[in-house]
């Protein structure tokens, strides 16, 4: 009988979890309030419709003598957006022709999300002003030392910041913030690179949606079908993450795939030619070369996480040879007291 | 913080509900006077990564002692095309409340559809009482790509295994039915995807029992995400002499 009361309750506790903590969703753990599959599903829709590479003033003079893009993860971001500004200002400094994100870029208030679209408007500012400049006698923006620029309107300009979804992103239903502002979780694009005697070829980007712990059976049949293969020639093929696909220790609780999913992934790594899988997730910092593919894991660039003035980014160069170098690159914001 | 948090949230769950047990293993609940025991199940389920699959089971537990036990178990699960042996060993300690049972494990799965072959080495402690289960162990999980020209091995760090649950009678009743949370399966162990489900089983007689299982094993657990991945179903039957 006591045994019995026991069990009861303990089945109404499970069901009356608080869920009002900002960071945590304990019911999430049987149970998830967002479908991977429903944001596949948006996502694929987003992106058939928002051709990315049409938007991107890229000449292939700016890349083919070399380029670097930026990648930072697990920003958790909530009012102070200091560790945000300095990676979008490390990014524009230097030159990186753009930036990635790798989940969790703020965890989900909508206070939260309003700080973090304010940092990416006052980044894209900057940007606009360093790269484009405005033709009074035609109304539009062009990019500057470019060939043929393409008019843009301010609006028509793409900001190249690409993120992928993370869990943190999500849990009280943050999706519709988060989608609000990115529009997809789910899309690749392509960057002219180079031209042989065989015709253009390109460096191929390909960006998951892994929030969930399991790409979802939409993402999966996509995949197969070919949907992120892309159509042209890929000298190299970088793959983002959020889930990681490797624990670095024993002690690292967080969910990573399931075991036929991680094999699927590494399999389709291989199908994809890919020469980096970039992961975010389990806030630690780890680097792997399997079969010609490197992984990378990155720390957490929250001043909360990581208080400590820190190497939270990474610089992925390559270079005129087209040889891959990265570089692990210093963040110094330390958060107000 | 966070994930600590839940930790000890699914932890401290286990604890206050006290309604733990690991899945039916059919090995368990020895009773002291059998010296064999031979079990089999068909499972079906639909999964995220291959769509609807089914399997076959079969196991066999020979008690050397009323103490100690040895034994083998089997599957091949369509479609998925997975193919899982494994062998382990145990002791019984009887205790107050119920057995504590130290098992080793080792199991080989080979994923072919993907060109994977698994090791897995476990050893876990499993509290068996009248009406509640607790198991805890560690797993070390080792995967090689045989697919790929180069291939590669990769060993992953310690895995804690842990189940719990419940039965609604006790546990010598002609049948029963009860519910577990755990974050493994017969044939696979994982890092915090935390399965749950009901369980059920019915003596037919002294040699026969009916068992099953309805199983649903999320991804993305310890993400607070717990997404749909994959539902199972199990259905077998237990024959002991």
């Amino acid at each position: 009988m006591k045994a019995k009361f026991i069990y009861i309750a303990a089945l109404a506790s499970l069901a009356i979890t608080p869920t009002s903590c900002e960071k945590v969703s304990p019911q999430g753990v049987l149970m998830a309030g967002t479908d991977v599959e429903d944001r596949v599903e948006m996502s694929y829709l987003y992106y058939k419709l928002n051709n990315i590479e049409s938007k991107l003033d890229i000449d292939l003079h700016e890349v083919e003598d070399g380029y670097s893009f930026l990648v930072g993860a697990d920003s958790h971001m909530t009012t102070d957006p200091g560790r945000t500004q300095e990676m979008l200002q490390i990014g524009l400094d230097n030159d990186d022709l753009f930036y990635c994100h790798l989940g969790d870029i703020a965890d989900t208030k909508a206070e939260y999300y309003v700080a973090l679209e304010n940092t990416i408007d006052e980044a894209r500012m900057k940007y606009i002003d360093k790269y484009y400049y405005y033709d009074y006698d035609d109304n539009f923006y062009f990019r500057k030392g470019m060939t043929n620029p393409t008019p843009r309107t301010w609006d028509g300009i793409k900001y190249p910041f690409f993120p992928v979804v993370g869990n943190h992103d999500l849990t009280h239903n943050g999706w519709a913030l988060w989608s609000n502002i990115f529009g997809s979780s789910f899309y690749e694009f392509q960057i002219q690179v180079g031209k042989d005697e065989n015709g253009p070829y390109f460096d191929h980007f390909i960006f998951l949606d892994t929030a969930s712990g399991t790409l979802g059976k939409k993402q999966v049949d996509m995949i197969e079908q070919g949907v992120l293969d892309g159509v042209s020639r890929y000298r190299f093929t970088f793959v983002f993450s959020h889930t990681n696909i490797f624990r670095p220790e024993a002690v690292q609780f967080s969910s990573t795939f399931t075991r036929e999913e991680t094999y699927f992934l590494l399999d389709q790594f291989n199908k994809w030619n890919a020469s980096i899988v970039f992961c975010g997730h389990v806030h630690a910092w780890d680097e792997r070369l399997y079969n010609g593919v490197y992984y990378f894991s990155l720390d957490s660039m929250s001043e909360r996480n990581s208080p400590k003035p820190g190497d939270y980014l990474l610089r992925i160069i390559i270079n005129k040879d087209g040889e891959i170098e990265y570089e692990r690159v210093r963040m110094n914001y330390v958060a107000k007291k | 913080m966070k994930k600590k948090f839940v930790l000890l949230f699914v932890l401290a769950m286990s604890a206050i509900s006290g309604m733990a047990q690991a899945s039916y293993i059919p090995y368990k609940t020895f009773d002291g006077e059998h010296k064999n025991e031979a079990s089999g199940y068909i499972m079906y389920g639909n999964s995220v990564i291959c769509d609807r699959f089914g399997g076959l089971e079969g196991s066999y537990v020979r008690h050397l002692t009323p103490r100690w036990h040895v034994g083998g178990d089997m599957q091949m699960q369509f479609v998925k095309r997975l193919f899982s042996i494994d062998a382990r060993g145990g002791y019984r300690l009887p205790i107050k409340f119920g057995n504590v049972y130290f098992t080793g494990k080792i199991m080989f799965c080979d994923y072919a559809k993907w060109g994977f072959t698994e090791w897995d080495f476990n050893l876990s402690a499993l509290w068996e009482s009248a009406y509640v289960d607790l198991i805890l162990g560690e797993s070390i999980i080792h995967y090689h790509s045989r697919a790929w020209e180069m291939g590669f091995g990769y060993t992953e760090p310690l895995t804690l295994t842990f189940g719990f649950g419940a039965n609604i009678r006790h546990r010598n009743n002609p049948w029963n039915v009860g519910i577990f949370f755990r974050n493994y399966d017969d044939f696979y162990y994982e890092n915090w995807n935390i399965n749950w489900g009901f369980r059920w089983y019915a003596r037919l007689n002294e040699q026969f029992r009916l068992f099953g299982e309805f199983n649903v094993r999320p991804a993305g657990s310890m993400s607070q995400l717990a997404s749909r991945y994959e539902g199972s179903m199990k259905v077998g039957l237990k024959y002991k002499w």
